[in-house]
């Protein structure tokens, strides 16, 4: 790769992408809002406006594109929501930057890193509508009121450009880079989310800053970051794309170069160590460390390098829990180390591992530290952390999206879109039943059909459940207060509702037959008056079959 | 399925369906019975309100958020039938009195907690960035705000709760919403 020429092309695109981006205001006002707006904003806007955030993504999509266009001489600046696509470009690049110019000292690249941070967390703040990076989101707020630093950061990054191949050690170094990565990556691993950070957030910074050597260090330390990850990934069993497998791959040779064995040592033995765990572990092991290794997306690096930290979380749980163990002799004996095993997994995760070269002495530096307070204190924290980590799972299950997640802010973003979204859902499908029915109790009727289609979709298996009690006690006092109500406006829809369920039971099997029973038990409620014999199982007045259909057809519905 | 294992709360989905429907018709006719000739946002708040309630009353008290929207439901005096129709004889009355002195403490420890907070922050931001954990712990203190004041009653939550609680308004959502939406596309293909 000829790193010059890239360069250059780099300037050239950069200018034209930096105004191109920055026309788009939504972005701009995005990537440097305030901190706390910024995480505010994109939960507003993205339940909200659901075009706006599309716009809006793709807006921020086409400027990373142009970024990563910048870098790779990629032509496409394809506006799909797609950030996969503008992630792989970036990883291409960042890890073709990477191997150019590496290095610097490490208070630099922490402060660089906190650029990036906040860039990055701007930039996935805007991309939030499920398109950018979850992780990255997790990252964001964190700092975009730091961003401001623009010029401070173009000078450092002019700065550690100049570091060209230096030492890579230095840089991923545990100071300063790593420890930010790991608060946005729960269980990310050191080295490698760090220099995902940096890398994301040099594009990102580098978007609102456009400057050149921002981008070369945001490629560097992504690229690093990719080294690094593979080193482990390699290790892991394989899940992710090949394309983030490829981008990792790509820089972790550079990683392996530059930091010889000490850093990737610790994490092949902590990965090694951890391997079974993860399910994000991206297919590291996919082959070479090419250049043109642009299919890895900066979302998926950073799952694998997440995957990464958290094996290596696990590989480094004895080291560190040997270490809490001597910190802490707690009474509880067996049980704290157990609970120390898993907080330390949860904690790694969550404040991220800052060591990038020895992880496992970062580990242990930070749990001597914590070790240092009470120790019921810790113990109790450390329960109470554990308890709801098991809970985060639980939500993992029921958000839709969420099973890649790792990492607590990234999560509760996603928990917290979910319920904004429901409940924007319930408002809007109010107003919408309150439009189409000009009455409150026409619903009723709908209800009886929607029921029929309920039960129809539901599987053939019948049967009576425990709830058949439940159902009946409810039944019965809704009975006296519905069907006075009810019986008016049912019966003129009375010969409606036969016919029309008569028209949905006639294609039903045999099996069907509880779900006319419900609908019959459903409209015999309401209008005790109205007899509907569907065939089989004529529902009747006798309570009991009222009470069994609704349970029955709580069954189809399952 | 995990969840069920660990949460008893948490019942068969279709059963809920079944109790929230009822639940829902119940409160709909109690509303169509005081007000006639509603406009179409009285009936849309009509709607939502006997749909919440209706969500609230199948946890029977059980959970925290079906509480709180219960006791914030029947503090107005205009819904307050809709609210007894639906609870019927249940026990969410006596919950929801058991909730104001509650509220007062949590109200006066929150604003401790935010002034707290305010220092703090004013503080941080003076070392930015400064430790990773210390970020992460900002970071995730944010979004579990935000989480507070989506969930109903969220603010009088420890962390724990609260998740537990989300979990359960999530599946109570998830369950409104395929009620109401199978309900309006079934009034849709109606009216055609």
């Amino acid at each position: 790769m000829d790193v010059g020429e890239k360069d250059k092309f780099e300037l050239e695109k950069r200018n034209e992408n930096g105004i191109n981006y920055q026309g788009s205001g939504m972005s701009a006002a995005w990537q440097f809002a305030g901190g706390g707006n910024l995480t505010s904003t994109p939960m507003s806007l993205v339940p909200s406006d659901n075009p706006l955030v599309i716009g809006s993504s793709s807006g921020s999509a086409s400027m990373v594109d142009s970024f990563c266009s910048n870098l790779w001489e990629h032509p496409s600046n394809s506006q799909s929501l797609g950030f996969c696509d503008i992630n792989v470009q970036n990883g291409a690049s960042s890890s073709n930057a990477m191997g150019i110019t590496k290095g610097g000292p490490a208070s630099m690249s922490s402060s660089i890193d906190r650029q990036f941070d906040m860039a990055w967390n701007a930039a996935s703040s805007m991309l939030k509508g499920g398109m950018f990076l979850p992780n990255a989101t997790g990252i964001l707020p964190q700092s975009p009121s730091q961003l401001p630093a623009d010029s401070a950061f173009i000078e450092r990054a002019a700065k550690f450009s100049s570091f060209n191949g230096g030492s890579f050690s230095e840089m991923v170094n545990p100071f300063g880079i790593p420890e930010s990565m790991a608060v946005y990556n729960r269980g990310v691993g050191l080295m490698q989310g760090t220099q995902n950070v940096f890398a994301i957030g040099g594009l990102k910074s580098v978007s609102g800053v456009e400057s050149q050597k921002s981008k070369l260090i945001a490629t560097e330390t992504s690229g690093d970051a990719c080294l690094k990850t593979e080193n482990r990934a390699t290790q892991e069993s394989p899940h992710k794309n090949e394309r983030r497998s490829e981008s990792l791959v790509w820089s972790n040779e550079e990683a392996r170069q530059e930091n010889g064995g000490s850093g990737n040592e610790s994490n092949e033995a902590e990965s090694s160590d951890g391997v079974g765990g993860q399910d994000e572990p991206s297919a590291l092991h996919s082959t070479g460390c090419e250049p043109s290794a642009k299919g890895v997306s900066s979302k998926k690096r950073r799952r694998s390098i997440q995957d990464v930290e958290t094996d290596q979380a696990k590989g480094s749980q004895s080291p560190v829990d040997a270490a809490k163990d001597g910190a802490e002799n707690q009474q509880k004996g067996d049980r704290d180390q157990s609970t120390v095993m898993n907080k330390t997994t949860t904690k790694h995760g969550k404040q991220g591992s800052q060591a990038s070269d020895p992880p496992k002495e970062e580990y242990i530096h930070v749990r001597a530290r914590r070790g240092q307070a009470t120790n019921s204190h810790s113990l109790a924290e450390r329960v109470r952390r554990e308890k709801i980590s098991e809970r985060m799972k639980f939500l993992q299950d029921l958000v839709p999206g969420c099973s890649k997640v790792t990492g607590k802010a990234v999560m509760l973003d996603e928990i917290i879109n979910y319920v904004q979204s429901l409940q924007r859902q319930v408002e809007f499908l109010s107003m919408k039943l309150a439009t189409v029915n000009p009455r409150l109790d026409c619903n009723i009727e709908g209800l009886l059909e929607k029921d029929i289609f309920k039960s129809r979709a539901g599987p053939s298996a019948l049967g009576f459940s425990p709830d058949l009690s439940v159902c009946y006690t409810l039944l019965h006092p809704s009975q006296p207060g519905l069907v006075p109500g009810g019986l008016p406006v049912m019966g003129n829809n009375a010969d409606f509702m036969r016919r029309t369920l008569g028209s949905h039971f006639t294609p039903m099997a045999g099996g069907f037959k509880e779900p006319n029973q419900l609908s019959n038990a459903w409209e015999d409620e309401l209008h005790s008056a109205v007899q509907m014999n569907y065939g089989a199982g004529a529902p009747s007045n006798s309570q009991e079959v009222n009470g069994s259909q609704p349970s029955g057809h709580a069954e189809v519905e399952l | 399925m995990p969840l069920s294992s660990l949460k008893p709360k948490m019942r068969p989905h279709s059963s809920l369906k079944q109790e929230f429907l009822k639940k829902w018709i119940m409160g709909l006719q109690r509303c169509s019975f005081s007000k006639k000739n509603m406009s179409i946002l009285e009936r849309k708040k009509a709607i939502k309100f006997s749909a919440d309630i209706a969500m609230a009353s199948a946890r029977n008290g059980t959970t925290c958020w079906s509480r709180s929207l219960i006791s914030n439901a029947s503090k107005e005096g205009s819904d307050i039938h809709v609210v007894e129709q639906i609870l019927g004889s249940e026990s969410d009355r006596p919950a929801v009195e058991n909730k104001v002195p509650t509220r007062r403490a949590s109200v006066c420890k929150k604003i401790v907690k935010r002034s707290c907070r305010i220092r703090r922050r004013r503080r941080r931001r003076k070392c930015v960035a400064s430790a990773p954990s210390s970020i992460a712990k900002h970071l995730v203190r944010k979004r579990r705000e935000v989480l507070k004041s989506l969930i109903p009653g969220g603010e009088f939550m420890n962390e724990i709760c609260l998740i537990e609680e989300t979990l359960d308004y999530i599946t109570s959502l998830r369950v409104q919403v395929d009620v109401m939406r199978s309900l309006a596309s079934a009034s849709v293909r109606a009216s055609e």
